[in-house]
């Protein structure tokens, strides 16, 4: 069955003057019509490089997929030529990026910035455009769109910046919007509403959503499947319920355990992950997450745990996931209390 | 957008009032006696003496002299050289088109050489072009324009003719044997060097920082062509900074080009001011001053005008401060 995007061992890396940044390495997952893949991680985990990957838009002066592949309805994008990849991108994969104050131009009224891709990809005049535009704007809820679209984008607040760049993502109709990090630069009440919007939109249009995020809050109320990413590499991959349930990867582990729990009542200490994301350009040798992990075994620091099905569908890029007595203990709490 | 430009209109009363009283009070603190500069050297009883000074209404207190000063300003009397014995006005009415001329002749070179040069150079970063461009452009600003000019003719106008090669006018602005357009060249060449390396760079630099934005990325995110991303997202961004010097820099070439003029011996206002200064013809300076000074406020407020067609964000003006 072809998936609407495949992505298998995707390799990413920049080539910089201090050396080669792995930003993603070997990344796999899958994508179906009207699905949402929440994907979790620390900054600098290769969440952002991933989605840039799939648009096509790393610079090719500073890095490239050097590996793997990125399939879109079965046609790889990879080897795509640039005017093959413009046809695609904005029209079949939209990306919303992270911050709305940084990301419209400031010196284009909203509703051109709209219209712009509708007339690129479908050949609307001007005025069918911006006419367009404005539904759009009224889609996204924002008051008053007719006027608002004359609008210049400093005249907008935050949150309403980012409804017009889920407008300006959805103008025509993709399979696939991106999300990097949509709602990280807004007030937490904007965040809620923003993504209230994304998944009525969802339930409207039909389009699948990759939502990058750091917030396993909103992955956990809104994804079906779930991507870990730690150090460019994949850690878990499973349907939500499953990697929030039923954990497998010591870093998934870690990352629920530093959650603050409003249901527990006694103060108990949060208990983060130990350490620091290393640098991608000296990845640890073996799991790239043995230095922090609370159970390292020797064979961690020699050997890459490859991404494997642990149960149904569930997959976990550890060597002893699914080994029966390897489970999550207050082991990785020890000596944090200080 | 009107409201701002009556709001600047007016800023500039109390500025160019301001500019009046300094030049009114260097009249009366520059030493020498204003009678023996116009009488020059013969010799006047004291009757004579007040009889002029009376004729000349210095006699008055100076609130007063200052009163008569502004009162014949706003009627467009900048007073009479005391050499040339002509007005003041018509003076500069003759000259300034001269300097128009080379100014706008400098800075059509400045638009399309340096904003040319500077967009190449910023999207063929590293290229052998960037490489001219930058290298061109930091040997450029730091020549000393008089000695370019001067290099200038020694090779196209002296050295070209005694190789049979076609050349150019050396000095003047007319000749029977050149066409007018022909002595514009290297003058208006000259006078853009300096600014037509800066914008260049500004240029540059602003294109590679703005392509550097996130919205440029966004842009690419819509599926617009790379051509589409410069020209349209990224160009109208980076201009900003370009149109404030080169609308600075037309100001300052508007108040004449005193190196330049002199070098290629062009009667324009700055070589008029500069020679009047040397010969203490203090009503021609004052009189200089205050049609640049006007000339300049004109061409800010133009400039300041043309930022609200670039960046919306500063269209209502008003608001702010």
């Amino acid at each position: 069955m072809t998936h609407l995007l495949e992505v298998a061992g995707l390799k990413t890396h920049f080539f910089t003057q201090d050396g080669v940044v792995r930003a993603v390495d070997g990344v796999t997952f899958t994508l179906d019509a009207g699905q949402t893949l929440g994907v979790v991680g620390e900054s600098g985990s290769g969440k952002s490089v991933t989605a840039l990957s799939i648009m096509g838009l790393i610079p090719a002066a500073q890095g490239r997929v050097v590996e793997g592949d990125i399939r879109f309805k079965g046609d790889s994008v990879v080897g795509m030529t640039e005017d093959q990849m413009r046809a695609i991108r904005g029209n079949r994969i939209a990306m919303i990026f992270q911050d709305p104050m940084t990301s419209l131009n400031p010196v284009f009224r909203v509703g051109v910035q709209i219209a712009e891709s509708l007339r690129v990809h479908k050949g609307m005049s001007k005025a069918d455009a911006n006419q367009r535009a404005v539904e759009l704007l009224d889609l996204v809820g924002i008051p008053h769109p007719s006027e608002r679209a004359r609008d210049y984008p400093h005249q907008f607040s935050g949150g309403m910046r980012q409804r017009a760049m889920i407008a300006m993502a959805l103008a025509c109709d993709p399979d696939i919007l991106i999300a990097d990090e949509p709602t990280t630069a807004l007030d937490v009440t904007i965040q809620a509403q923003i993504i209230d919007l994304m998944m009525s939109l969802q339930d409207r249009t039909g389009s699948a959503i990759v939502m990058i995020t750091h917030d396993l809050g909103v992955v956990a109320d809104i994804a079906d499947n779930v991507l870990v990413m730690y150090a460019g590499h994949p850690a878990e991959l499973g349907a939500a319920d499953e990697v929030f349930y039923k954990p497998q990867h010591p870093y998934t582990w870690g990352l629920l355990d530093s959650l603050p729990r409003h249901d527990v009542t006694d103060k108990t200490e949060l208990c983060p992950i130990k350490g620091q994301p290393p640098s991608l350009v000296n990845v640890p040798s073996g799991c790239p997450f043995h230095p922090r992990c609370p159970y390292v075994k020797e064979v961690c620091r020699t050997m890459v745990p490859q991404l494997r099905d642990i149960e149904g569908g569930h997959m976990s890029a550890c060597h002893f996931s699914g080994e029966p007595g390897f489970t999550r203990t207050e082991m990785a709490c020890a000596g944090v209390s200080s | 957008m009107l409201k701002y430009i009556v709001r600047r209109v007016l800023q500039m009363v109390p500025v160019f009032l301001g500019v009046t009283i300094l030049l009114f009070v260097l009249t009366v603190v520059i030493p020498g006696d204003p009678i023996a500069m116009r009488m020059g050297e013969r010799n006047m009883t004291d009757a004579q003496r007040a009889s002029i000074r009376k004729a000349l209404g210095l006699d008055k207190p100076l609130y007063q002299q200052y009163g008569d000063y502004l009162v014949r300003l706003s009627k467009g009397d900048l007073g009479e050289s005391s050499r040339a014995r002509r007005p003041v006005l018509s003076i500069f009415a003759d000259l300034y088109p001269n300097t128009i001329r080379l100014a706008l002749a400098a800075i059509v070179i400045e638009i399309i050489i340096g904003i040319g040069a500077g967009i190449i150079s910023a999207i063929k970063r590293y290229s052998f072009m960037d490489v001219l461009v930058t290298l061109s452009t930091s040997i450029l600003v730091s020549l000393p324009v008089f000695w370019l000019g001067l290099m200038m003719q020694l090779l196209f106008g002296i050295k070209f003719k005694e190789w049979g090669l076609p050349y150019l006018p050396v000095v003047n602005m007319t000749s029977d044997q050149f066409p007018p357009w022909a002595h514009m060249i290297m003058p208006s060449i000259v006078l853009a060097s300096v600014s037509t390396a800066y914008v260049a760079r500004i240029m540059r630099s602003q294109l590679l920082e703005v392509m550097n934005q996130d919205y440029i990325r966004t842009a690419q995110a819509k599926g617009l062509s790379p051509s589409a991303v410069i020209w349209k997202h990224g160009l109208k961004n980076a201009m900003i900074p370009v149109v404030t010097f080169i609308g600075l820099d037309l100001g300052a070439m508007m108040s004449g080009a005193i190196l330049t003029e002199t070098v290629f011996n062009w009667p324009g206002i700055g070589y008029m001011v500069y020679q009047s200064i040397l010969q203490r013809d203090w009503p021609v300076v004052m009189g200089g001053v205050i049609i640049i000074v006007f000339v300049v406020m004109i061409i800010n407020l133009l400039v300041d005008i043309s930022y609200a067609f670039l960046d919306p964000r500063i269209r209502y003006g008003a608001e702010s401060s």
